[in-house]
């Protein structure tokens, strides 16, 4: 019997997605991006953002080993291993990931694939203009016409929660609260772990900082630290390259698991209820600098 | 832009028609055996409460409404932006008066929630997933304990039980699909605003 959540492709269906992978391919390589492949078997890291979702295996030797869940890790793995971490360069990338959801659904297959690309040894307005633009134009290569990319800036909420000096597990929980948009537990929180006076109004503003390009404007007003100010002005750097680009932003995204450092952004699309595509900058994380985005070709198929 | 609303068949059905249409949003009338119902500008359909995170997840609908005990109980990646106030309810776990034994089974609808409880504080339990009935399970033995939702407390002291802990409050909510709030904020942003207004 087939596993849950895998899928067999045949037919016109299976023609489509070789269509598709091949029209993204053949995007980013005349943008410049070089083809990479990584292995689908990885040596088990409990560092890894994905590790507790994993698929594990166990070697001849014992050891467990987990099957690739997420292309980024195990891609900068790939360049610092080969001494390229530091050096320019583009890449892409296209293949199977695993994850072992608890069941399988709408656009949440367990076996899935992804496309995308990754910018390296760079970091600037312009690398990041650069790769956005690509994914705007990557989405209209899809079909995806409708779709909007978004922007946020993860460091904006961690800085406020941060200026909030409380411990670990109480700024988790406005974390989580500020990611759901659940403003009624957020001032609840807020109140129970006494914040109060600038601080309690800029992280009870963040979970509706979203929207058109208003929200920047309303975003400068609660930037409280100088570096949450250079963040906003790396932003409006980014936007200032990408006149033709229709951009939304939410400054109240705050994700869990993840090793993004500067903007993130996510496509969304009204013809599908989860994201298309998603991406961001992640310099020091995995590699000194570099930022990337990944298309998902399930997803993209339910709409292209 | 169409908005597509998931709301839960039975008791927090004509309140949650009502906040929305007072906050702007016209539903259609439930009709006798109809699931989905749908004006110009909006569709409804109708589930069961644990269903709706998961059609608002999913993106089938745009937003719905739902008691926070279902949100937590169905752990799905959702914005819930409004506190509606109505439907309010506690999960409390339940015993027979005089019951004192170790709890070793506990049955419940909310077998996520009542896990994370057991485990933060304790108590090695097995937990029993039932659909219905479940103060039912306490009083014949299929546990030694249940968790259920309970509002005033009158049908529970009818039955011969008695509430020994509170897991959680909760009251409806709204919650919203995170790519509709986006693709939509047009007419999602000042719903919320407009519910959110005392």
């Amino acid at each position: 019997m087939r596993p849950e959540g895998t899928r067999v492709y045949l037919g016109a269906e299976a023609r489509r997605r070789e269509a598709l992978i091949g029209a993204l391919n053949r995007l980013f390589d005349a943008h410049g991006y070089q083809p990479v492949e990584v292995p689908a078997l990885e040596a088990q890291d409990p560092a890894h953002p994905l590790f507790d979702r994993a698929f594990k295996l166990v070697d001849k030797t014992g050891e467990v080993l987990t099957l690739r869940s997420e292309f980024t890790t195990a891609l900068a793995k790939a360049l610092l291993t080969e001494g390229l971490a530091d050096k320019e360069g583009r890449y892409r990338y296209a293949g199977k990931l695993w994850l072992r959801e608890a069941s399988a659904e709408v656009g949440r297959l367990r076996e899935f694939t992804q496309v995308g690309v990754e910018l390296v040894g760079v970091s600037s307005p312009e690398a990041d203009a650069e790769l956005l633009a690509l994914a705007f134009e990557a989405l209209r290569v899809a079909g995806a016409g409708r779709a909007v990319i978004e922007v946020g800036l993860p460091a904006f909420v961690h800085d406020l929660l941060d200026a909030a000096r409380l411990p670990e597990d109480r700024c988790e929980a406005l974390r989580r609260a500020v990611d759901k948009k659940a403003v009624p537990e957020l001032a609840e929180l807020l109140e129970r772990f006494g914040v109060k006076g600038r601080i309690r109004e800029a992280i009870l503003a963040l979970p509706d900082l979203y929207g058109g390009e208003e929200v920047l404007a309303e975003a400068r007003r609660h930037a409280l630290s100088e570096r949450a100010k250079l963040d906003l002005d790396w932003l409006e750097a980014v936007r200032r390259r990408l006149p033709e680009v229709p951009l939304i932003f939410d400054f109240g995204m705050a994700r869990r698991f993840d090793y993004y450092t500067g903007l993130t952004f996510r496509a969304y699309t009204p013809d599908f209820g989860l994201p298309l595509l998603g991406g961001g900058r992640y310099d020091g994380g995995l590699l000194p600098f570099a930022a990337g985005f990944a298309l998902g070709l399930e997803r993209l198929m339910e709409v292209a | 832009m169409r908005l597509v609303v998931a709301l839960p068949k039975g008791r927090l059905l004509e309140e949650s028609r009502r906040a929305l249409a007072q906050a702007g949003l016209r539903l259609p009338a439930p009709e006798a055996r109809k699931m989905r119902l749908s004006t110009e500008d909006a569709e409804l359909i109708l589930v069961r409460n644990a269903d709706v995170p998961t059609y608002v997840e999913l993106g089938i609908a745009d937003l719905g409404v739902v008691g926070k005990d279902n949100i937590e109980e169905a752990g799905r990646d959702l914005y819930e932006p409004v506190d509606l106030g109505f439907g309010a309810c506690r999960l409390s776990l339940i015993r027979k008066p005089g019951d004192s034994g170790p709890i070793r089974r506990v049955a419940t609808k909310y077998p996520r929630i009542t896990e994370r409880w057991l485990k933060e504080q304790g108590i090695p339990a097995d937990v029993i997933k039932l659909h219905g009935n479940v103060e039912l399970a306490a009083l014949v033995g299929l546990a030694d304990a249940v968790v259920d939702v309970v509002e005033t407390g009158q049908t529970l002291r009818a039955a011969g039980l008695a509430e020994v802990a509170t897991l959680m409050e909760s009251t409806a909510r709204l919650i919203v699909n995170k790519s509709a709030l986006k693709v939509k904020a047009a007419r999602i942003k000042p719903l919320i605003a407009r519910l959110r207004a005392p």
